[in-house]
């Protein structure tokens, strides 16, 4: 037997293209397990009472197993865990959501509570992807079959590496340590305000700035988009330095399909989350800060350039730019980006989006699963504003193309 | 197509044919058919029938099993000096596993025929051959063993379950 703790195991699988070919890939267990979502049985399975202690002022639960009347002792943070386990929670997430809510990470807990919850018979898995679940069941369908293997086949376009670390740090001392100055602060605010300026102006001859594009402004657009796609680089690179300033380690930068089919830039800087809260805050917004700056120096040349393309190819890649740096920063989207995790953290509502959106389905369900109270008028407030934001954020898009046709 | 001095040679480097004599080996060696493959081609699969065993002159191949849809547990690799398929030319049963190529491969295939043939010329070498394929045997025997038990690992470290205070 070896001594301390046991190494993760590994599984070596072949999977197998349609044309023929294969891809070898050496699967961690611990990759698995951090990618499952623990699923506690329905309501009526089981019953959670409070049990105060007068001694040590602690909050404790009892919870029990109506079908094997077994009880089970929870502790506070315990039950903090317990609420999460809905199936559509990663342990990944409840890890994540456990060091918002208490400040430090305790590594034997989860698979502590698991372990004793599985042994009570409280606790099933449930795979991974909801998308992938959904497209297994209708596979039967000769397009649905046709998606999950495009979305397979993209999944695995993954370009990434775990040892970056020094190489993050020879950017910062290259000069990614002034970013995080003052200066820094002053310069980028300032070159909001000129852009803005500069947007402003534009926006008074936005139909003779849209005609620059010329005879095709679609492809115009898609050229736009594809310079975006490499700016989201920076995004995740600025995230990165300001993990190394705050003396914290880049896990993993790279290249992926999001849900297989979304291209974007990643960087694990899941560590910073060990740092303070100022740091995780400057952390999520420097990033963003790239869209601002990049979309006023845009706009500074399409202020400066004389009417035509290049005008309105300047003023289009500002657009989209200044749209990504809202997009990132605004937190109530229904996608969690960096304006998300900020306000989570702010309120200490590690998994608002996930409680908001089961809370309401209940409420239109006519069963709301939870009082009415300040948690619940933040989960409905949160998904009116979402709402109302995603339809105005497409209606705009509409609106703009329809403008630059 | 190499010539059988050099495929001589070449078997002289592999555990199985150790005892064979040159001249045994020399006319062993021309009775081998040599087969080519490319990187990432298939020599047979899982459940085809099958009379031959394989001997790996260059390259590596990867040895699979089948476990769900375009899913395959590697099983091993074998790289050149190392043998595989010799279950189906023992028992004559179907193939226990796929085999196919992860870098461009050169085999030299054996058939029952031949291995007969080697039998009754040399039964010294022969017996030697025996030997140790059944020393391999046990070590793959001790792999696959290993195997098992880091799949089960595998399994209850994905899964969280706690065997030891159930």
């Amino acid at each position: 037997m070896t001594e301390g703790a046991p190494r993760w195991a590994k599984l070596e699988l072949l999977i197998r293209a349609d044309d023929e070919s294969f891809e070898v890939r050496e699967v961690p267990s611990s990759a698995a397990w951090l990618a499952m979502r623990p699923q506690r049985p329905e309501a009526g399975a089981w019953e959670l009472a409070e049990l105060s202690s007068r001694v040590d002022r602690q909050r404790r639960f009892v919870l029990k197993n109506t079908r094997t009347e077994r009880f089970l002792m929870l502790s506070e943070p315990e039950r903090f865990l317990w609420d999460r386990m809905d199936g559509q929670t990663s342990l990944q997430d409840l890890a994540t959501a456990y060091v918002l809510q208490y400040g430090a990470f305790d590594f034997d807990l989860i698979p502590g509570l698991i372990g004793k919850l599985q042994r009570a018979e409280l606790l099933t898995f449930q795979p991974s992807s909801a998308l992938r679940r959904a497209l297994a069941r209708n596979r039967g369908w000769r397009a649905v079959h046709a998606l999950e293997r495009g979305l397979t086949t993209l999944e695995h376009v993954t370009v990434s590496s775990r040892r970056v670390q020094p190489l993050f740090e020879r950017l910062y001392r290259a000069g990614g340590f002034l970013l995080f100055t003052r200066t820094a602060l002053l310069a980028c605010l300032s070159l909001g305000v000129v852009g803005a300026v500069a947007g402003v102006g534009l926006w008074r001859d936005l139909d003779d700035v849209a005609r620059g594009l010329g005879a095709r402004p679609l492809a115009a657009i898609v050229v736009v988009k594809l310079l975006f796609l490499a700016t989201l680089a920076l995004h995740q690179v600025v995230h990165g330095l300001a993990c190394v300033h705050y003396g914290r380690r880049v896990r993993e930068f790279g290249f992926t399909f999001l849900h297989g089919f979304l291209p974007t830039f990643y960087v694990d800087v899941t560590d910073i989350f060990m740092a303070s809260r100022r740091a995780r805050i400057v952390t999520a917004l420097s990033g963003t800060l790239v869209h601002l700056v990049l979309g006023a120096l845009w706009f500074v040349v399409a202020a400066t350039a004389p009417p035509g393309f290049v005008q309105a190819f300047a003023a289009a890649s500002g657009m989209i730019q200044w749209q990504a740096f809202v997009i990132a920063l605004y937190p109530c989207c229904f996608i969690e980006m960096d304006g998300y995790h900020i306000l989570v953290d702010v309120l200490g509502a590690p998994t608002l989006k996930h409680d908001a959106i089961a809370y309401v389905g209940s409420l239109l369900r006519g069963a709301p699963a939870a009082p009415w109270g300040r948690p619940a008028r933040l989960w409905v407030a949160y998904v009116a504003i979402s709402t109302v934001s995603v339809a105005l954020f497409f209606a705009f898009n509409v609106w703009m193309i329809t403008r630059a046709i | 197509m190499s010539r059988p001095i050099e495929t001589a040679a070449f078997l002289k480097t592999v555990r199985l044919f150790q005892e064979f004599a040159e001249p045994e080996l020399l006319a062993f060696a021309s009775r081998l058919r040599e087969e080519s493959l490319r990187k990432g081609q298939v020599l047979f699969r899982e459940g085809q029938a099958g009379q031959e065993m394989f001997v790996v002159r260059r390259g590596t191949v990867v040895i699979s099993k089948a476990v769900t849809g375009r899913v395959e547990q590697v099983l091993g690799r074998e790289e050149a000096g190392s043998f595989f398929g010799e279950m189906s030319l023992f028992d004559q049963e179907p193939r226990s596993a796929t085999v196919q190529a992860e870098t461009d491969v050169t085999l030299l295939a054996l058939d029952r025929g031949n291995l007969n043939l080697l039998i009754e010329v040399d039964p010294r070498a022969a017996a030697a051959f025996f030997r140790a394929l059944v020393q391999v045997f046990i070590a793959r025997l001790r792999a696959s063993g290993n195997l098992v038990a880091e799949a089960t690992r595998w399994g209850l470290q994905a899964t969280g379950l706690d065997m030891e205070s159930r």
